[in-house]
């Protein structure tokens, strides 16, 4: 599990520096700190940023929203953002809603205001809302990452990574290659948004990674994958061996 | 004697003539009605039809027109030749032209049904002409006819004129032959006008042949004869007569009488005349004064239908401005209740304002001024070093800079939501985490006063509320709670969702608790500030207010449950549903 990159943009030092602390404080990875549109530009194409933290108002003007604006409309590019802002004025909450999926943080915020509207703005970019605060689930699945609620923070793992899927319940057992961890997820959201091109059933317990398998043995109804981890085969989910690429 | 025989002479012959003139008269409807029945036949000839119509019409002129056009066409038929001669030869001679009336009259053929009426006619314009022997010979033709040619030509008459013609000849002989048949023709018929024509002519006779004791008898005759018509003129020639006739004997009284009694006749003829003209010019006046009225009336009525029309309008007009006038009326009254209600409540919400500006001035100088005192005893004692009262100290500056901070942030609320200037935005939200973020910032307070505090709201409890008002109340009631706990209370937060429409968020805490008339006053649906009963412990009210109209905003409901010196539950009911508006 890796830490969330975070990139800030604030131009006061005495607030960003205490947004700092509270998230290194809840193991953020703090990625850049921007005090203006520009720098926050060059350190959002520079560096792999999984959340902007973005105060509305630069130097007085609303630059906050234009910056959220430029990251919106680049596609592929474009990342979960929190609006920070001391005014409840209405015409800069109405410009800055239309930047979507809209979340903010009103100033002065406690260290709960703040990791929850973090949790939030990464549930509503996902689209895969109200994940992290109810009971059943703690994962939110983006393309490239799982996104898990540990403890007060977030971690994410990629999901390249996972060698396989162990379903228990409503658990799941997720195996990389470095380690082991259990997840709250049910297994119908993990068919559905997992690349199925990559992920394949291959018994009602298993997803497996195909691109980890090293040896499928069907006699004994075993595919044996990276690092010596050996998932069972179902009957059901044999055409798994037609899928796979091998070599004749 | 001459000059008055002559002067009688010129009388008689003016008798003469009228009388020709009234035997013309009497004639003319016989002769009209046979001229009418006998030219029926020809009436399909327009310009013949046309010269009769004018003929019998007496329009000598038009007569003459016509009657040229009508013989200028070629083939005529001999018969309406000789009415158009006849008519014009009529025409000729009422038109005084003699000659050629003689020459058209002349040229009617004998086979002719009105030829004796046209020699007859003859006959009179050569007496008139002077031309006795010439008349002569015309009437003797006629004498000699039976009665049946005559065709309602009288003999008396034809007589009559033969007489004339030969005294005028001083044949007297005949002519008093010819004059006594044609009195003994009159006598018969009692034709009172041609006797007494007769009479006179007969007198005048005698006169001629100065046989006076026979002229005279016939000039009385003529005379008495005369007061049985009516005729004016006669009556004032045979008076004349007589005048002449009692002149010439010397009788003057008498003549005096009778010369009197002609002129009483002749003004008589004359105011007659003057009458009838009179009576014709009071006619055409009196017809004129008739127009005139009509037209004055007829005006009249033109002038009511203007005023009619007028009086029509203006009303219309007048309705009509009194409509409007009526319509902005109201309006204006509509506008000034509006304007009188928004004056109302600006006073209201104005007295608020100032009240509020009061207190929380006030409110305000006591923190600062608490602030100031505190710092001053923080110089000192760090002069002198003391420690732990600098710590003491710092704590409690800490917390009064927290207490005015948060009235400064309810007094930003307020103001924002008074103006509407505010983002607010209801959306779902699982309330156990609000609460949990908002009782983070209470933490080292309630540590300070060593309160528990409980946070047992479920997770699975959503409701819909705006969010940064939500914090405000919750802000809000869990620092009256701080506020009004002891040392070591219990500040217990928890929900009800048992209805179906609200979930109760409930703050309790085990603090001094209020008197009903507090709970009374907070929950009382006021704009107004409720006062401060204790100056130490309660605040502005300002909260409270904030928390109340916010609550309202979000759809939600606020009952209060306290007991003095118990403690207090805020129940916050928070809608479970999206609700528009």
């Amino acid at each position: 599990m890796d830490n969330i990159n975070v990139l800030i943009l604030e131009d006061s030092p005495s607030e960003s520096d205490a947004l700092i602390k509270v998230l290194q404080a809840n193991n953020y990875n703090i990625v850049g700190l921007a005090t203006n549109h520009k720098d926050a530009l060059t350190l959002f194409y520079n560096n792999k940023v999984d959340i902007v933290i973005i105060d509305i108002f630069l130097n007085g003007s609303p630059d906050g929203i234009a910056f959220a604006e430029t990251i919106n409309v680049v596609p592929n590019a474009s990342k979960p953002f929190v609006f920070l802002t001391s005014s409840t004025d209405r015409q800069i909450f109405e410009r800055a809603k239309l930047t979507k999926p809209f979340s903010y943080l009103m100033k002065p915020f406690n260290e709960l205001e703040l990791l929850y509207a973090l949790e939030l703005a990464v549930e509503k970019f996902y689209a895969q809302n109200d994940v992290f605060l109810g009971d059943e689930e703690n994962t939110v699945i983006s393309e490239e990452y799982l996104f898990i609620k540990k403890g007060k923070s977030l971690k994410k793992v990629l999901i390249a990574d996972i060698i396989y899927i162990e379903v228990e319940e409503k658990y799941c057992n997720i195996i990389t290659e470095k380690e082991k961890f259990v997840i709250l997820i049910s297994l119908t959201k993990i068919l559905e948004l997992f690349d199925e091109t990559i992920f394949y059933r291959t018994h009602r317990n298993y997803i497996v990674n195909t691109k980890k398998i090293t040896e499928i043995v069907p006699s004994d109804n075993l595919i044996i994958l990276i690092g010596g981890h050996k998932v069972t085969l179902s009957e059901k989910y044999k055409d798994i061996i037609k899928k796979v690429r091998t070599l004749k | 004697m001459k000059y008055s025989v002559k002067l009688l002479l010129l009388f008689g012959i003016l008798t003469n003539s009228l009388f020709v003139f009234s035997q013309n008269i009497e004639n003319t409807t016989i002769f009209e009605e046979e001229i009418k029945n006998r030219s029926r036949q020809f009436m399909d000839k327009p310009d013949f039809k046309k010269a009769q119509l004018f003929f019998l019409e007496k329009n000598w002129d038009s007569t003459l027109v016509y009657t040229m056009k009508q013989l200028s066409l070629p083939n005529q038929n001999q018969e309406i030749k000789n009415y158009c001669h006849l008519f014009r030869g009529f025409s000729l001679k009422e038109k005084k032209i003699f000659n050629q009336s003689r020459k058209e009259l002349s040229k009617i053929s004998k086979e002719f049904i009105f030829y004796y009426k046209a020699r007859i006619k003859l006959g009179e314009i050569t007496l008139e002409q002077k031309e006795f022997k010439q008349a002569i010979h015309y009437f003797k033709e006629i004498e000699e006819l039976n009665d049946n040619q005559l065709l309602g030509i009288k003999k008396s008459f034809v007589k009559h004129n033969l007489g004339l013609c030969y005294l005028h000849l001083k044949e007297f002989d005949k002519a008093e032959f010819y004059l006594l048949e044609s009195v003994k023709l009159q006598e018969k018929q009692k034709d009172t006008l041609d006797l007494i024509g007769s009479y006179g002519d007969i007198a005048t006779l005698y006169y001629e042949q100065y046989k006076d004791n026979l002229a005279i008898p016939y000039f009385e005759k003529a005379y008495n004869l005369s007061k049985k018509i009516n005729n004016h003129q006669l009556k004032q020639n045979t008076a004349l007569n007589m005048a002449v006739v009692e002149e010439n004997r010397k009788n003057f009284p008498k003549a005096l009488v009778y010369r009197k009694e002609f002129e009483q006749w002749k003004d008589s003829l004359n105011d007659q005349n003057k009458v009838w003209e009179v009576a014709q010019l009071e006619k055409q006046f009196a017809v004129k004064e008739k127009q005139k009225e009509v037209s004055l009336l007829q005006a009249e009525n033109k002038i009511k239908i203007a005023e009619r029309n007028g009086l029509f309008y203006s009303a219309i007009v007048l309705l009509l401005l009194l409509g409007t006038a009526i319509y902005f009326y109201r309006e204006k009254i509509k506008t000034n209740k509006i304007i009188l209600a928004q004056k109302e409540s600006l006073d209201e919400l104005n007295a608020t304002k100032d009240k509020l500006f009061s207190i929380v001035s006030h409110d305000l100088r006591s923190s600062v001024n608490a602030m100031k005192i505190s710092n001053a005893k923080l110089l000192e004692n760090l002069a002198t070093k003391n420690l732990e009262e600098l710590d003491a100290l710092l704590h409690q500056n800490s917390s009064i800079a927290n207490g005015t901070y948060n009235l400064l942030d309810n007094l930003l609320h307020w103001a924002l939501l008074q103006t509407k200037q505010s983002y607010f935005e209801i959306v779902s939200m699982r309330l156990h985490f609000i609460v949990e973020q908002m009782a983070y910032n209470y933490q080292p307070l309630m540590l300070d006063k060593k309160i528990q505090f409980e946070n047992t709201v479920s997770k699975k409890d959503i409701i819909f509320a705006d969010q940064e008002s939500l914090k405000i109340i919750l802000r809000n009631f869990l620092d009256n709670a701080i506020k009004f706990s002891k040392e070591n209370g219990n500040i217990k937060v928890y929900s009800e969702s048992n209805d179906e429409n609200y979930c109760n968020l409930i703050i309790e805490d085990s603090g001094i608790g209020m008197s009903e008339t507090t709970r009374n006053n907070l929950l009382k649906e006021t704009t107004l500030l409720s006062k401060k009963e204790n100056e130490k412990t309660i605040g502005t009210g300002l909260g409270m207010q904030l928390c109340k109209s916010m609550i309202q905003k979000n759809n939600g409901k606020l009952d209060i449950k306290s007991e003095l010196g118990k403690g207090t539950k805020i129940i916050v009911s928070l809608s479970k549903k999206e609700q528009n508006g």
